[in-house]
């Protein structure tokens, strides 16, 4: 039986599709990293097909890519980096299989989006832990499996909160669950029923099977439902935002802030990106740029179902008297942006045409990594001076930076919008990038998600754990199916 | 049973590692390192057993040091184990090809106090990190093993939550970068330890390599020996150091004037639980832990009171049960948990008392009186901010064994709890090895997850840990606790959570032991999988039966060594 009529025996006739506009697209991202259209694409309904397909792509050692999100690939990490690969659209998976108010826990499959779940999560007063501005099209499971920052880092105790387990087909097409959920039957319904809720993710022995899927782009197994941790939604809600003039001075605030666990959100932009995030057109942007302050720190407070006001209140007078005490003013708005609407922006998801980051030039790339706030000023630093060096406009470099897990690391994130249809622009920014990736982790900046190029710089770092991390690849997906030229292994 | 590998060869090459002071192969020195099987957390019978006595006991300094044991270990095929405060069996040996390594000369701490991350070696005890970083205005997780164990083996070595796991999350969630040497003898960094030398970070790169080091416990030693792990630490509003007062044993915290203490009495089991829900919504808890039940229903606030008074004895105790007042505390506090609150700012301390307050009236439940004198709400307060009192879970027989553990869910466990109460006061009435307190003793951690969400419990079994009769009656009773939980669906017993890691004559058991547990599991890959990672990184198998391995069927008829 050929490739084509096996996989028809799984999916059937008409679910195997080797359109070549179609294939094509599912080649398309934003990363400079070298296209390979898959050789079909697959659009799995359940698990059982998914066990299936995985023993397959075994016996054929076909490799399976896996994508979850629709939109714009701004990684490349599901887009396939081998031939002859079989992409696994898992984006109508779409199934919120429970809410749970008690528990605060939801169950998604991977197609669901942020705008989806926080529809259903609103019918319950409960709402998701966001990042910042999503695509519209952006996977809830793979932006959290992905360890993507979240605007609210006091809600993570652990570092892939809200994340907590997951069914996962491991690349050897063995399903099994993780953490509580892998204590009993194999049957989320009859879990349920016994009122486990897959509520704790460690375990559930000795090995943290979900944090093999965790910053994995799709390399070691196939995800198909995640719980997640959801919070209440704040019944009333301020982001105030506070000024200054360079990254150190709102050091010691972000610190004590962070310290008191006071803030519900907090987060740090340049004027670059602030801008990005609010102005809907370039022009509008540049406005912005023209009149926003160098860096902005917002800094959330609210109030939920146990006497809102009382908590809103207090967080709201503390968190000014801490930016007082530091040197800042943290207000409700500040030259002409205010916090209720960076709020609804940082909040929303795009509009689903043109991703946030693209309005400014047209296209743009990020370098991110982790690092310390007080070692954040010298990644900036460095930063500029190569931008200067290569002719690059300072004054657009975007700037992001979360604390995350409870303020263990801060994400920084370096936004360089350009033109995509300058061949110039392009070359320029390739060879930007490079450098700025190179220098970054030279500094210690840290690719705790190693996506392309950043893969073999961070590995190359670390051989033991490159080695730990291919003995268990081997372990979990010995053929190597899974999104192979992923991570290095 | 291995056959016997090590010898003097090996001796001597230990000698070179370490140095002739810091290796032993005396019985009087290596008899102490056996470990009594009645020894709570180890759960496994029949308690009138030891582990089995190590060839030599080697106490490295360094994690050079111990890569080269653990090479030599592998190079003569000799077992080992790791511990460094020895709270249990787990920290001990399973077999008599085998020697034991003492952590005790690493006792290494360093503060980063403007990031909030602590340094530890294994033998840094949890008072020790606790002290240093309340001086920098920081605090963290002690786990309800008490400040006196490791902090690394509780982050890195078992379970590790307890009072203040709420607020500072448990030790998992903490583990930020580890040093670990593998049971091969390589040495693996993780996260941003292992590129760059920074601590802030143990995820990743990609998939998380600790994943096979840490899950919900630990791995008890079986993965080779942590030398080194950073914690990240939690804000602390109080002094450099707690101000004490009193004589021994009552000493009482002085003067936490934004600390407060108090506990909280329920009008039945749902309010129990829908409190804790509500706790954990308001985030307002710095502390929270079902703590003085663990004496018993009925004679809890009698040994409260000889605990706070200097002069009182247990000699007292039948006299104190008696006394109308203590009668009457009980009784309301039947249902009971107790909750400290910390104030960052006044506003902070307010809010967080109205919060407080405000579920309290919803769930119709009250402060207790008696937890609100001064000296009894100070003593709570040293008690579980310190958690240095581990020895009072053996004040009043000998010893003690935590059994039923219900279920994580609150709302599931707690309209059992009755009923398990009565069975274990039936117990308690129709034999005489265990202590009779009143049926309930349940205690344990509101949450076993940072933020709330999972609870841990169990109840505490007192018995006579020299006599013979009384270890056998506790074990009967924890079988027949283990029936019930079977019955309810609750899953294993706490009393023999640990049944299946080492034989109950103390030794380890065998792979073929362990596919006839693991293959009956819902899930049986968890344990085919925690095989192969075994075979990839401790091919030698040198670590003992605490790591729960299943043959994967494609070995089972084959290779299965």
């Amino acid at each position: 039986m050929g490739t084509k009529d096996s996989l028809m025996a799984i999916f059937g006739r008409n679910g195997v599709i080797d359109d070549p506009d179609i294939l094509a697209s599912y080649a398309e991202n934003q990363s400079f990293e070298p296209r390979f259209a898959p050789w079909f694409v697959v659009k799995p309904s359940d698990a059982g097909k998914i066990e299936k397909l995985v023993k397959w792509a075994n016996k054929a050692g076909t490799p399976l890519v896996p994508v979850s999100s629709t939109g714009v690939k701004l990684r490349g990490d599901s887009a396939p980096s081998v031939p002859g690969a079989v992409a696994v659209d898992l984006s109508g998976m779409k199934k919120i299989l429970n809410v749970n108010r008690q528990q605060r826990m939801a169950v998604v499959e991977p197609g669901v989006t942020y705008d989806e779940l926080n529809k259903e999560l609103a019918k319950q007063n409960m709402v998701i832990p966001g990042s910042l501005k999503p695509k519209a099209g952006q996977s809830v499971l793979t932006d959290v499996l992905e360890a993507v920052p979240r605007l609210n880092p006091m809600m993570q105790w652990n570092f892939f909160d809200p994340l907590r387990c997951v069914e996962v087909t491991w690349g050897d097409g063995t399903r099994m669950f993780t953490g509580e959920a892998a204590g009993g039957p194999l049957d989320l319904e009859a879990q349920w029923k016994k009122q486990q809720w897959q509520v704790q993710y460690m375990g559930p022995w000795m090995t943290d099977y979900y944090r093999l899927v965790t910053q994995a782009q799709g390399s070691m197994g196939i995800v198909t439902w995640a719980s997640l941790k959801t919070a209440v939604k704040p019944s009333v809600h301020r982001l105030y935002i506070a000024a200054a003039d360079s990254l150190e001075d709102l050091e010691g605030f972000v610190y004590k802030a962070m310290w008191t666990r006071f803030p519900d959100e907090l987060f740090i932009l340049n004027r670059a990106q602030a801008a990005s995030l609010i102005g809907k057109t370039e022009e509008e942007i540049k406005r912005l740029k023209e009149a926003l302050p160098p860096w902005i720190v917002a800094v959330g407070a609210a109030g939920r179902e146990l006497i809102p006001e009382v908590r809103f209140e207090a967080r709201s007078k503390d968190l000014i008297d801490i930016a007082q005490v530091n040197g800042l003013d943290l207000k409700e708005g500040i030259a002409g942006l205010s916090g209720r609407a960076l709020y609804e922006e940082a909040t929303s998801t795009d509009d689903g045409k043109v991703y946030w980051k693209d309005v400014y030039a047209g296209g743009h790339r990020d370098v991110f990594f982790l690092t310390q706030l007080d070692r954040t000023g010298e990644f900036l630093r460095a930063v500029r001076e190569i931008c200067e060096d290569i002719g690059y406009p300072t004054e657009d470099i975007g700037v992001y930076i979360q604390p995350r897990h409870i303020g263990s690391s801060y994400h920084m994130e370096f936004t360089f919008p350009y033109d995509p249809d300058s061949a110039a622009e392009e070359a320029r920014l390739r060879s930007l990038l490079e450098t700025v990736s190179v220098a970054v982790s030279d500094l210690g900046g840290y690719y705790s998600r190693p996506y392309g190029r950043w893969a073999g710089i961070q590995l190359n770092k670390d051989a033991q754990s490159l080695m730990a991390l291919k003995r268990l690849k081997g372990i979990f997906d010995p053929n190597g199916v899974m999104n192979p030229g992923k991570l290095a292994v | 049973m291995k056959n016997i590998t090590y010898n003097k060869d090996f001796y001597r090459a230990l000698q070179d590692i370490v140095g002739e002071r810091n290796v032993s192969e005396d019985p009087a020195v290596t008899e102490n390192y056996r470990c009594i099987t009645a020894q709570s957390s180890a759960h496994y019978g029949p308690y009138d057993t030891r582990t089995p006595k190590p060839q030599a006991v080697v106490l490295p300094g360094s994690t050079e040091e111990v890569q080269q044991i653990v090479r030599l270990c592998n190079k003569y095929k000799v077992d080992f184990k790791a511990a460094s405060t020895f709270w249990a069996a787990m920290g001990f040996i399973g077999s008599d090809n085998a020697i034991q390594l003492d952590m005790i000369r690493m006792d290494n701490v360093e503060i980063d106090a403007k990031n909030m991350i602590a340094v530890c070696e294994p033998f840094a005890i949890g008072g020790t990190v606790q002290v240093e970083a309340m001086k920098n205005g920081l605090n963290c997780n002690i786990a309800g093993v008490g400040c006196s164990s490791s902090t690394l083996a509780g982050s890195a070595g078992w379970v590790g939550f307890g009072p203040s796991s709420i607020f500072m999350g448990i030790a998992s969630e903490n583990l930020l970068g580890a040093e670990w040497v593998l049971p091969d003898g390589e040495i693996i960094r993780t996260g941003t330890l292992g590129s760059d030398g920074e601590w802030f970070c143990g995820e990743g790169p990609g998939p998380s390599p600790r994943a096979i080091f840490r899950g919900w416990t630990g791995t008890a030693g079986t993965m080779g020996v942590c030398t080194r792990i950073a914690i990240r630490l939690h804000p602390w509003p109080g002094p450099k150091w707690i101000p004490v007062r009193g004589t021994a044993p009552a000493y009482f915290a002085d003067g936490l004037d934004n600390v407060r203490a108090y506990t909280v009495c329920y009008p039945d089991w749902d309010a129990y639980a829908e409190s804790f829900r509500l706790f954990y919504e308001a985030d307002i808890c710095y502390l929270a832990h079902r703590q003085f039940n663990m004496f018993g229903r009925d004679i809890k606030t009698a040994m409260v009171e000889i605990f706070t008074h200097p002069e009182k004895q247990f000699c007292d105790l039948p006299e104190l049960m008696e006394d109308p007042y203590i009668k009457e505390q009980n009784e309301q506090m039947k249902v009971d948990v107790q909750i400290v609150l910390a104030g960052f700012t006044e506003r902070d301390l307010d809010y967080k008392e109205k919060a407080f307050d405000e579920i309290l009236r919803q769930v119709g439940a009250h402060k207790s009186e008696y937890y609100l004198q001064q000296d009894i709400e100070d003593f709570v307060k040293l008690y579980l901010l310190r958690l240095a009192r581990k020895n009072y879970n053996y004040t009043l027989c000998s010893s003690y064994e935590g059994n039923f553990g219900l279920s994580p869910n609150v709302f599931v466990a707690a309209p059992l709890m009755e009923e398990a109460a009565a069975l274990k006061r039936e117990w308690e009435q129709t034999h005489t090895g265990v202590a009779a307190v009143g049926g309930d003793s349940d205690m344990g951690s509101v949450s076993g997850i940072g933020g709330g969400g999972t609870t841990g419990w169990e109840f505490f079994v007192h018995f006579d840990g020299f006599d013979k009769e009384s270890i056998y009656d506790s074990c009967a009773h924890i079988d027949r606790t283990q029936e019930w939980m079977t019955e309810k669906g609750l899953g294993a017993d706490f009393g023999r959570w640990n049944a299946d890691v080492r034989q109950p004559n103390g030794y380890n058991y065998t792979q073929e032991q362990h596919d006839s547990f693991y293959s009956k599991i819902p899930q049986p890959a968890l344990a085919e999988y925690q095989w192969k990672i075994r075979e990839a990184f401790n091919p030698n198998r040198l670590t003992g039966s605490y790591y729960k391995t299943l043959t994967p069927k494609e070995f089972r008829d084959g290779d299965n060594k």
